[in-house]
C-alpha cells in the first residue's frame, strides 16, 4: 500500500519535471520568434499580433489549423509505429499521395456503393501505403537492403507516376485543374465548424492516435514490436519471429500515411489534385520527432506545428513578411523545439 | 614524492534515480607500486568507487589525492591525464575497428592536423603490445577476437596512454584459467615497473593470489584494508558477506531415472571461408536430472556450441533431436516453443532489452501466458514481476528500466525469467560472470535444484571451479571438437591442471562415447 503511494506520488511529481523541457524550447522559441519579427519586419507588433493571435481569431481560421493538423497526426502515428520497432519511413510523401490517389480513384469507381463504397475506398487507399512500406520491409528482411533509403527513393518514383496519372489518363475533363474527378458527395465528411474547412476527419485522427498508443502499449503484437525495436537480438532470443516485425511495422506505417491521404481526400479536397500533398509527409516526420515518436504525445505537436504554420501564413498575408521571413521563423521554431538537448531539462540525467 | 599513489578520502555518492547511497564515506588509499583487491558484494560500491576515481561519477562530498597531490577528476580524459586508466567489465570497444585503431582512439598519432599517422600507431601499438607480451595481432579486427584477447586491447589501450595507475573491473570474470594465469603474469610484471593496480573482483582465491592488500566494501561502506598476508579467504569472505559462509556446494549424488532430452550427433559447424569448421563431429546426449558441464578455452567451440543451443547459428551437418524430435534446422523461434530455457553469456546484448523495464524483460519468452486474445495483461504482468523480483531479492522494482540495475541485478532478472519458464532442459552460459559470492551461490542451488526436480542442465562455463563443483559429467573442448568426457569417479580426482591439458588439447579424447 506504501509502495503504490509511493509510486502515485512519484508519477505526479514526475510529471511537471519532463514538461519542464518543452515549457523551456516553447519559451526559447517564443523569444525567437520575437526577436526574429523585430530584426526582420517593419511592424513588428502587427506582423506577432498576426502571427500569435491570427490563427485563433476566427473559427475559419481555427478550423483550417485543425484541419491542417489532421494528415499530421496521420503520418507522424506512422513514422512512430516504424520507429518504435526501429525502422525508417521516409517515403511518406509517396505513400499519403499513393494511398490519397487510391482512395479517390476506387471511391469515383464505387459511387454507388453507399456507405461500403466509403470503407472499401479508405481501406484501399490505406492498403497502398501500406504495400509501399512493406516492400521496402520485405527488401530489408530478404536482402537487407537499407529502408531508409528504399521507402525514399519508391516515394519518389511513386509520386511521379501518380502525377502522370492524374495529369493523364485519369483527368477530370471538365475542370481546368490538374487533378482527377470528385468523389460523390454522399461520400464526403461533414464539416464541423463552418466556414472552415475542418471535418468529422478529427475525430479519426484522434481515435487512431488511441488505437496506436493501445497497440504499442496494451497488445502482445504491439510489445513484441517495440522490444524487437529496442534490442532485435533479444527479441530473437527470446523467440520473437524477427523477420514478420521488419515487414508488419512498415506496412502498418505505410497504411497510416495513406489514410491520412485519403482523410483529406475525404474531409478536406475531394479530388486529388496534383501534387496536392507535397510537404505534408516530411511534416509528418517533424511532428513525430517533435513528439519523440510517443503517440499520445503526436496531438499537442501536431496542433503546435499546424499552429506555428498557420501562424506564419497569416502574418505573412496580414503584414510586411514575406514567404521567406515566415518560412524561416518556422524553420528556427522547429529547429529548436527538435533539439534533443533542450529536451532532456528537467528530466533524470541518463547513466554514463 | 609520497609512497601513495592514490587517497581517497570520505567520498559521498548517492544515485539520484534510486535514492541509494553507493558509497557513504569510504576512504580508499592505494600504494604506489603494489596491487589492490578491492572486494565485495555486488551492489557493495566498488565500481561506483572506481567510476569516481575515473571521474564518470561525481560524488558528492570527499576528496582525492593522485601522487599526494590533491585533484579534481570530471571526467575519464582528466582521469588520463593524471596517469589514471580503468579497463571495464563490459568492453569499450568498436568491434569494427582493428587493434591499433581501437588503441589509439582519442590519442592518435598524426602526420599533420588532419591526418592519422597509420604506420606510427601500428609501430606504437606494437611496441606496446611487445613490451609486455601481449600475443595480440594490432592490425586484426576486435570483433574477431577472443573475450581474453578484447580484455588484452583494452589494457593495452591503458598502457599506450601512459597510465600508472590501473583499475579493472573485474578483469577475470570472462577469462579461462590459463587467460586469467597469463592476466596475472602481465600484472605483476606492470606492479614491478612501479605501477599501481587496483582489481575489482569476488573471487577469494584470485585475491590471495594476486593482490599485495585488499579492501573489503559491503553496503556502501569500507569495511577494512588488509594486507593480504594477514587475513585467510574464510575471514575475507566473512568480512565480505558479514555472516559466517561456507563456499562449498552441497549436492546429493543423482539417481533420478535419466532420460535422454538433447541429442547431437555428429554436429558440425563450418563457416565460410574459414577452412577449420567451428564445430567438428559433436556428439552428446543430454539426460534429465544432471548437470552437463561444458568446458573450454575462449575461441575452442563453446561460443558457438552456445549459438547453436540458442538456434542461432545453423549447423553445416549432424541432427539434433530433442525427445526424438528433429530440431536440427529450428530456429530460436521454434526452439523456444520447444522449451528451451537459456541464459546467454551477453547479457546486455542478448539477454535483456535494456531500456525496457524490468517486468517487460521478464515476459520476452512467456508473452502467451500473459496475453489473452492479443492483449497484454497488464496485473498478471505486474504480479509475476512482483514475485520474481521478491524470490530473486532483485534490487529494483518492476517498472524501472533494466538497465539502470546493477549487472549482477540485470542477470538476476534473466535467470529468474527462464528458470520461470524452463520445461524440460536449460542452458546457462558464464551464468555467474560478474556476481558475487552470494549471488553466485544462489545461482549454482538454483542450479542443482532445477537439476534435482528432473531438468536437464547444460553449464557452459570458463570457470573452471564452477564447472568442477557443479557438473555430474563435463565434456571438454578443444579446436571445436569434445576432446574428453568426465563422470563419476574419474570427475572427482581430475585436477584443473589435467583439465588444462584437454582443454589445450594436448591429451587425446580417452573416454569413449556411447
Amino acid at each position: 500500500m506504501n509502495d503504490r503511494m509511493d509510486r502515485r506520488w512519484k508519477r505526479f511529481l514526475g510529471v511537471p519535471r519532463s514538461a519542464l523541457g518543452s515549457l523551456v524550447i516553447l519559451f526559447i522559441a517564443l523569444a525567437a520568434v520575437f526577436l526574429l519579427s523585430f530584426l526582420l519586419s517593419k511592424t513588428p507588433a502587427r506582423t506577432l499580433r498576426y502571427f500569435f493571435i491570427g490563427p485563433l481569431q476566427n473559427t475559419y481560421y481555427l478550423g483550417n489549423m485543425l484541419n491542417t493538423s489532421i494528415p499530421l497526426i496521420f503520418g507522424a502515428l506512422g513514422v512512430s509505429l516504424a520507429m518504435r520497432a526501429g525502422s525508417f519511413n521516409l517515403g511518406g510523401e509517396g505513400q499519403l499521395y499513393g494511398g490519397a490517389f487510391i482512395a479517390t480513384v476506387s471511391a469515383v469507381a464505387m459511387a454507388g456503393w453507399g456507405i461500403a463504397g466509403v470503407i472499401c475506398a479508405i481501406v484501399l487507399g490505406a492498403v497502398t501505403g501500406g504495400v509501399m512500406a512493406a516492400f521496402s520491409g520485405y527488401l530489408r528482411m530478404k536482402w537487407q537492403t537499407n529502408e531508409l533509403i528504399t521507402t525514399f527513393l519508391l516515394s519518389n518514383a511513386v509520386s511521379l507516376v501518380v502525377g502522370y496519372l492524374i495529369a493523364g489518363p485519369f483527368m477530370d475533363p471538365t475542370t481546368n485543374l490538374i487533378a482527377t474527378r470528385k468523389i460523390p458527395e454522399s461520400f464526403r465528411f461533414s464539416r464541423i465548424l463552418e466556414p472552415s474547412n475542418l471535418s468529422s476527419a478529427l475525430v479519426m485522427a484522434l481515435v487512431m492516435t488511441v488505437v496506436v498508443h493501445l497497440y504499442l502499449y496494451r497488445t502482445k503484437s504491439g510489445y513484441e514490436l517495440r522490444m524487437y525495436g529496442l534490442n532485435p537480438r533479444f527479441a530473437r532470443y527470446g523467440g520473437i519471429n524477427s523477420g514478420s516485425y521488419l515487414v508488419l511495422p512498415m506496412f502498418l506505417s505505410g497504411a497510416l500515411y495513406g489514410l491520412g491521404g485519403a482523410m483529406a481526400i475525404f474531409g478536406t479536397y475531394y479530388a486529388c489534385m496534383k501534387d496536392f500533398s507535397v510537404g505534408m509527409g516530411w511534416n509528418a516526420l517533424a511532428v513525430a520527432l517533435i513528439a519523440r515518436f510517443r503517440p499520445v504525445a503526436i496531438i499537442p505537436a501536431a496542433l503546435f506545428f499546424a499552429y506555428i504554420e498557420s501562424g506564419a501564413r497569416n502574418a505573412m498575408l496580414h503584414s510586411d513578411v514575406t514567404f521567406e521571413i515566415a518560412s524561416i521563423v518556422q524553420s528556427v521554431v522547429f529547429f529548436l523545439v527538435t533539439s534533443s538537448v533542450l529536451q532532456r531539462i528537467g528530466t533524470k540525467r541518463g547513466r554514463g | 614524492m609520497s609512497d601513495t599513489a592514490v587517497t581517497m578520502h570520505d567520498i559521498v555518492k548517492t544515485y539520484r534515480e534510486t535514492g541509494r547511497c553507493a558509497n557513504d564515506h569510504v576512504d580508499l588509499t592505494v600504494g604506489r607500486g603494489e596491487i589492490l583487491c578491492l572486494t565485495g558484494e555486488n551492489g557493495a560500491g566498488k565500481t561506483t568507487l572506481m567510476k569516481v576515481l575515473y571521474g564518470m561519477e561525481k560524488p558528492e562530498s570527499g576528496t582525492i589525492a593522485v601522487m599526494g597531490k590533491r585533484v579534481k577528476i570530471d571526467s575519464p580524459l582528466d582521469a588520463n591525464r593524471l596517469g589514471i586508466g580503468m579497463v571495464h567489465q563490459h568492453f569499450m570497444l568498436v568491434d569494427e575497428y582493428t587493434v591499433a585503431q581501437n588503441v589509439i582512439l582519442g590519442r592518435e598519432p598524426m602526420h599533420n592536423r588532419f591526418t592519422i599517422d597509420a604506420d606510427a600507431a601500428k609501430r606504437l601499438v606494437d611496441e606496446v603490445i611487445h613490451a609486455h607480451g601481449f600475443s595480440i595481432d594490432p592490425s586484426a579486427r576486435v570483433g574477431s577476437l577472443t573475450v581474453g584477447q578484447k580484455q588484452q586491447v583494452e589494457i593495452v589501450k591503458m598502457l599506450y596512454r601512459d597510465v600508472d595507475i590501473l583499475i579493472l573491473d573485474e578483469p577475470t570474470a570472462v577469462l579461462t584459467e590459463q587467460e586469467t594465469a597469463s592476466l596475472f603474469e602481465t600484472l605483476r610484471t606492470l606492479r614491478d615497473t612501479g605501477k599501481s593496480l587496483i582489481l575489482i573482483t569476488h573471487k577469494l582465491h584470485e585475491i590471495k593470489a594476486i593482490s599485495d592488500r585488499v579492501a573489503i566494501m559491503r553496503q556502501g561502506r569500507m569495511v577494512g584494508q588488509f594486507e593480504t598476508a594477514s587475513v585467510d579467504e574464510r575471514e575475507l569472505a566473512g568480512l565480505m558477506m558479514g555472516k559466517s559462509f561456507s563456499p562449498a556446494i552441497e549436492k546429493t549424488p543423482y539417481g533420478r531415472k535419466q532420460e535422454t532430452v538433447l541429442r547431437f550427433a555428429q554436429v558440425s559447424v563450418v563457416r565460410r571461408n574459414q577452412g577449420r569448421p567451428m564445430l567438428k563431429d559433436v556428439s552428446f546426449v543430454a539426460r534429465t536430472g544432471e548437470i552437463l558441464g561444458f568446458a573450454g578455452v575462449g575461441g575452442n567451440g563453446l561460443g558457438e556450441l552456445e549459438s547453436v543451443l540458442a538456434g542461432t547459428l545453423p549447423i553445416s551437418g549432424g541432427t539434433i533431436t530433442h525427445r526424438g524430435k528433429d530440431i536440427s534446422k529450428s530456429d530460436a523461434h521454434r526452439l523456444r516453443e520447444c522449451g528451451l530455457a537459456y541464459v546467454p553469456s551477453d547479457r546486455l546484448k542478448v539477454g535483456s532489452a535494456l531500456e525496457a523495464s524490468v517486468s517487460e524483460n521478464l515476459i520476452i519468452a512467456a508473452r502467451k501466458r500473459f496475453s489473452r486474445h492479443g492483449m497484454m495483461r497488464g496485473k498478471h504482468i505486474m504480479q509475476h514481476a512482483r514475485t520474481l523480483i521478491d524470490t530473486y531479492s532483485v534490487q529494483g522494482t518492476a517498472d524501472m528500466p533494466i538497465g539502470t540495475l546493477s549487472g549482477g541485478n540485470i542477470q538476476k532478472v534473466i535467470l529468474a525469467r527462464e528458470i520461470a519458464q524452463y520445461r524440460d532442459y536449460i542452458v546457462f552460459s558464464e551464468p555467474t560472470w560478474g556476481l558475487d559470492i552470494a549471488s553466485s551461490k544462489f545461482v549454482h542451488t538454483q542450479m542443482i535444484a532445477l537439476r534435482d526436480a528432473g531438468a536437464s542442465v547444460l553449464l557452459l562455463s570458463s570457470n573452471l571451479d564452477e564447472i568442477l563443483s557443479l557438473s555430474d559429467r563435463v565434456l571438454i573442448f578443444s579446436r571445436g571438437s569434445i576432446v574428453a568426457e568426465l563422470e563419476g569417479e574419474r570427475l572427482h580426482t581430475v585436477t584443473k591442471e589435467e583439465m588444462g591439458a584437454y582443454m589445450l588439447g594436448m591429451h587425446v579424447r580417452e573416454a569413449a562415447h556411447e
